[in-house]
């Protein structure tokens, strides 16, 4: 008998050394071969959800910037995952740090906060509600209330275009997915804007009462616009029926970055007027 | 001295010591050894023919040929082989085209231990696992080059280890590795030695290594994730007890999207048992087999009949006679089910139907079914599921009747009957079933001890028609006559014609002379080859028609 | 230089002449029909000659062969004390009809299977029927390819002579 255990030993730590049976699992059959920003006919967008995304633009010394914060995260309970919402701060004096805290400014959020006409009205918080025009302008507003009309008004319509957005980080080389599929048929030139934003990040906040939070946590600080801010060329046609799919590689910026607090969020805009037709957000795998 | 003589000087030096080495080498007992070997030559004209469909030969003479030299000294061998094909024969790939060394090792073998180094060929219980071997008239020819190691640590246990490449035409590809283990329990538990009840339980697996390429899904911009490394293991059991036996062997394969499967994830299995009863003039056997997805190669993306590292047997019947085997049936490796029954008897002589000298008769059936399969996808996912049990469409099936009677002591006659369903599917288009009669009669008149005459009729009505668009030439019903004239075991004739009397086209006619002397067998052969599948040792193999004149050549040494 | 390669050749081939006969192969690996792995070197019949024949359960003139063979192997036996080694080359598709069809066919014969056609290989067989006679120093004195209804006499003519220790 001890032979026989003996023999079976014997294969089994060769079968260990020779134990070379890759197992790959379902949802990586498939791996993208095309370059990177490259579209290609796609597998379509099972979720075919109308979304909306708040811009709340913000500042450690805006003393009515938490109320927005209440005001935002009530919304987001309401509207569950058809709601996204993005916290930038540009680089007006509300966004100085208190103390040697970090500064969570950032250009690209600069930028955008000229480009709306936010640095320029002076008015903190300001928030904007998937790049909607109110008549010729911008529709800014104070996101502490005024909310829920903003965001029925883009959920009320059927989505024109659906849109998915997946996110694989492999030794901090960043794949991203981009997949999406026409509903209805779009005459306009678009673009997908993809950017990452981390949650969770303590940084001192000045209170309405004008005390300072030295613990306050703010969320969905947007850390950096992965494609040009103003978006990639989408390669389609705009045909209803239309799914189309690409690439992105990406590499954090920074070090700092507490990857499993981050998500990427993809807009999807009309090149010209810039408004956002569709958004999706995702973690990081 | 002049140039000459120190080239004489030299030369005689140079013998000296070769014969000096040599003298050396053979007290040493290396070149005491025995060589022995095989040659073989095919050759064939080919003439076009539009009925049967055979085609032009530019070259006019295509041949075959292969010599096989080993060297054997006490535990040490040696052999090569040379291989030419100028051109190839019709019916071989065209990528044989040349000549050279095909194949060479050297093995040293003890009791206990044997290593062989260069080309091998090995064998894994049933195969189902590993299986390198050849079929030198299928143009078949797995063999690994590498290094395979046999261990017998204690009688009764066998283990087995090997890695190395598959030949491909004249080339070699991927990277296999393997291990089985054999433990024959009579010799290792002690108390069993003297058992009636014999019992054999084993056990193998096998990896191949293949890089990373790029295979495109259906989704553009999409490759396929491949597995580089991809796994099969088996376990078999071959149990013996007086005159029943009971085989089985089950076996997976990890994921392996490969061109034969069309880029599926789903992992393969095979199951096969076989179970007998025999006794003398008596015996019974029923196999039954089910295999999903089992095709394994060592390069994914080759298609065709070379590289395969296991071998999945068909169970099916192997039919001899010209019509029962017209319908040849290959396991399809990407999934079936097959039952197959044999019953043999003799009925003693002196019987009532045993007759003067006795009779025997042998009963086989055979079915063959597809899996019951609920599609999921195709390239990239993970392609199908099956229900164990569930049997998809009939692929074949076939019963058949033999007896054979020695009606004197000159004069043996046999009779079969047989019925065949066959569905074109297997040979990889869609029709109707083939629902096929046979009968055969062979008769063997032995004149005297030196005068051999035989005689086979054959008939086959068959559902089926010829059609153009379909180009199946063996549709129709058909009869054949051959008679065959041997003078002593040294020279024989035959003459044969196949034609298609009804519904088919086609009149195959041939005529073959051969002689033989020992070990050396001379043939010639004129007429027209029917296009089709040729089965030799469960591989079957597409063989174009052709016309003309044939002759071989085989002799040992 | 051409010379001496061509007399060392020369000098080989003289010595692969002047070897004995080609003995029957010891080591290599065949299986019983109860599946037990043995070695060659169990093929013994005490000095007295042995037929090796390749066969196959397909094999239409090889089942010939071995049930002429079967109508006078007590003969033969009596008269020579020969054995009759069945080797049987079928493969995974047929192995494990061989044991059934040994005892249905009713032959005395000692039967070993060769699937990974080692044995075969060893003894350069290239088709079957092929027969071996044996002498009793173990020793491949003749070898015949093909079988004929008849020719089985004539393979006992040179049986007898091996077994009254005669040249072939």
């Amino acid at each position: 008998m001890k032979r026989i255990l003996k023999s079976i030993a014997t294969i089994a730590c060769a079968a260990t050394l020779l134990a070379s049976c890759d197992k790959i699992d379902s949802n990586e059959y498939l791996v993208f071969s095309g370059a990177a920003g490259e579209w290609f006919d796609g597998n379509g967008v099972s979720d075919h959800s109308q979304r909306a995304i708040i811009e709340k633009y913000t500042g450690v010394r805006c003393v009515n910037c938490p109320t927005a914060d209440v005001a935002i995260n009530d919304a987001l309970a309401q509207y569950g995952d058809k709601l996204i919402a993005l916290a930038i701060h540009d680089s007006s004096s509300f966004t100085r740090p208190i103390g040697d805290n970090p500064r969570l400014s950032t250009e690209d959020g600069n930028t955008w906060s000229n480009y709306f006409g936010v640095r320029a009205a002076g008015e903190y918080p300001a928030g904007l509600i998937s790049r909607t025009l109110n008549g010729s302008a911008w529709d800014l507003f104070t996101p502490t209330s005024g909310i829920n009309n903003r965001v029925d008004n883009i959920l009320n319509n059927d989505a024109q275009v659906a849109v998915a957005v997946d996110a694989t980080s492999n030794d901090n080389a960043m794949t991203i997915n981009v997949n999406l599929e026409f509903l209805q048929t779009v005459a306009d030139k678009l673009t997908v804007t993809l950017l990452i934003m981390e949650d969770g990040l303590v940084v001192t906040q000045r209170q309405p009462d004008g005390s300072d939070d030295e613990n306050y946590v703010h969320n969905h600080v947007l850390r950096d616009v992965i494609t040009d801010i103003w978006g990639a060329d989408i390669d389609c046609t705009g045909a209803s029926g239309e799914k189309r799919v690409a690439l992105f590689n990406y590499t954090p910026a920074s070090s700092e970055w507490n990857l499993a607090n981050c998500h990427i969020v993809a807009m999807v805009s009309k090149k010209d007027s810039r408004e956002i037709l569709n958004v999706a957000e995702c973690h990081i795998d | 001295m002049s140039n000459k003589a120190i080239k004489i000087i030299a030369a005689a030096l140079a013998v000296q010591l070769q014969v000096s080495v040599f003298n050396t080498l053979q007290a040493q007992g290396i070149l005491g050894g025995h060589v022995t070997g095989n040659v073989q030559f095919d050759g064939q004209l080919s003439r076009r023919d539009t009925v049967i469909g055979s085609s032009d030969v530019p070259e006019k003479l295509l041949s075959n040929a292969r010599a096989d030299i080993l060297y054997t000294n006490g535990n040490f061998s040696a052999g090569l082989r040379y291989e030419a094909y100028l051109s190839p024969m019709l019916g071989f790939n065209s990528q044989y085209s040349g000549q050279g060394i095909a194949n060479y090792f050297v093995s040293y073998k003890t009791q206990t231990f044997a290593v062989t180094a260069g080309h091998f060929y090995e064998q894994f219980g049933n195969g189902m696992t590993l299986r390198a071997y050849e079929d030198r008239y299928l143009g078949l020819d797995n063999a690994i080059r590498g290094i395979d190691v046999v261990y017998r640590p204690w009688n009764g246990v066998t283990l087995k280890g090997l890695i190395g490449q598959q030949r491909y035409y004249w080339d070699t590809r991927g990277l296999v590795r393997g291990v089985d283990a054999e433990v024959s329990l009579n010799d290792i538990v002690n108390s069993w030695t003297e058992a009636k009840t014999r019992l054999t339980l084993g056990g193998s697996f096998v990896s191949k290594y293949e890089g990373d390429e790029t295979i495109l899904s259906d989704i553009s911009g999409y490759k396929l994730n491949l597995p580089q490394n991809v796994g099969a293991g088996s376990l078999r059991m071959d149990l013996a007890h007086g005159g029943f036996g009971l085989q089985a062997e089950y076996a997976r394969k990890g994921q392996d999207p490969s061109i034969m499967n069309n880029y599926i994830y789903k992992t393969g299995e095979a199951l096969w048992i076989s179970a007998s009863y025999s006794q003398k003039g008596l015996s019974a056997n029923i196999q039954a087999k089910r295999v999903d997805n089992m095709g394994f190669k060592s390069v994914r993306s080759v298609s065709g009949e070379m590289l395969y590292i296991n071998y999945t047997p068909s169970i099916t019947k192997q039919h001899t006679y010209a019509f029962l085997s017209m319908y040849p049936y290959a396991t399809q490796s990407t999934g079936e089910m097959g039952l197959q029954a044999d019953f043999m008897y003799k009925f003693k002589k002196e019987t009532l139907l045993g007759g003067k000298y006795g009779t025997d008769i042998h009963i086989n059936g055979s079915l063959v079914t597809g899996l019951d399969t609920t599609v999921i996808g195709g390239k990239g996912t993970d392609g199908y599921t099956s229900t164990f049990f569930g049997t998809g469409d009939t692929y074949y099936g076939d019963l058949s009747l033999e007896v054979a009677k020695k009606l004197s002591s000159k004069v043996k006659l046999t009779g079969t009957y047989g019925y065949m369903v066959f569905n074109p599917i297997v040979e990889g288009h869609e029709g109707d079933l083939h629902h096929n009669h046979i009968l055969v009669a062979d008769l063997t008149w032995k004149i005297n001890r030196k005068n051999v005459l035989r005689f086979e009729a054959e008939w086959m009505g068959s559902d089926s028609k010829y059609d153009a668009n379909v180009d199946d030439k063996r549709a129709g019903d058909w009869i054949m006559g051959l008679v065959e004239y041997n003078f002593t075991s040294a020279w024989f004739v035959s003459v044969s014609d196949q034609y298609a009397y009804k519904d088919g086209i086609g009149n195959y006619y041939n005529i073959s002379v051969g002689y033989t002397k020992n070990a050396t067998r001379l043939q010639l052969g004129y007429g027209k080859q029917r296009e089709g599948i040729i089965c030799i040792g469960g591989v079957c193999r597409q063989v174009p028609a052709s016309n003309g004149l044939t002759f071989s050549l085989t002799t040992s040494f | 230089m051409k010379k001496s390669i061509l007399t060392l050749a020369i000098t080989l081939m003289a010595s692969f002449a002047m070897a004995q006969n080609a003995k029957l192969p010891e080591n290599v690996t065949i299986k019983t029909l109860d599946g037990k792995t043995v070695e060659t070197s169990i093929i013994q019949n005490d000095g007295k000659p042995i037929i090796v024949s390749f066969w196959a359960t397909w094999c239409k003139p090889c089942n010939r062969e071995l049930n002429a063979i079967k109508e006078v192997y007590e003969e033969w036996q009596e008269e020579t004390g020969v054995k009759l080694v069945a080797v049987s080359i079928d493969d995974a598709r047929s192995a494990s009809k061989v044991k059934p069809h040994v005892d249905g066919n009713g032959w005395e014969y000692e039967v070993y299977l060769d699937q990974n056609q080692d044995f075969k290989r060893a003894m350069n067989v290239v088709n079957v029927p092929h027969t071996f006679l044996i002498n009793g120093k173990g020793e491949i004195v003749w070898q015949h390819t093909a079988y004929v209804d008849g020719s089985e006499e004539e393979l006992f003519e040179l049986v007898k002579k091996v077994a009254n220790g005669e040249e072939i």
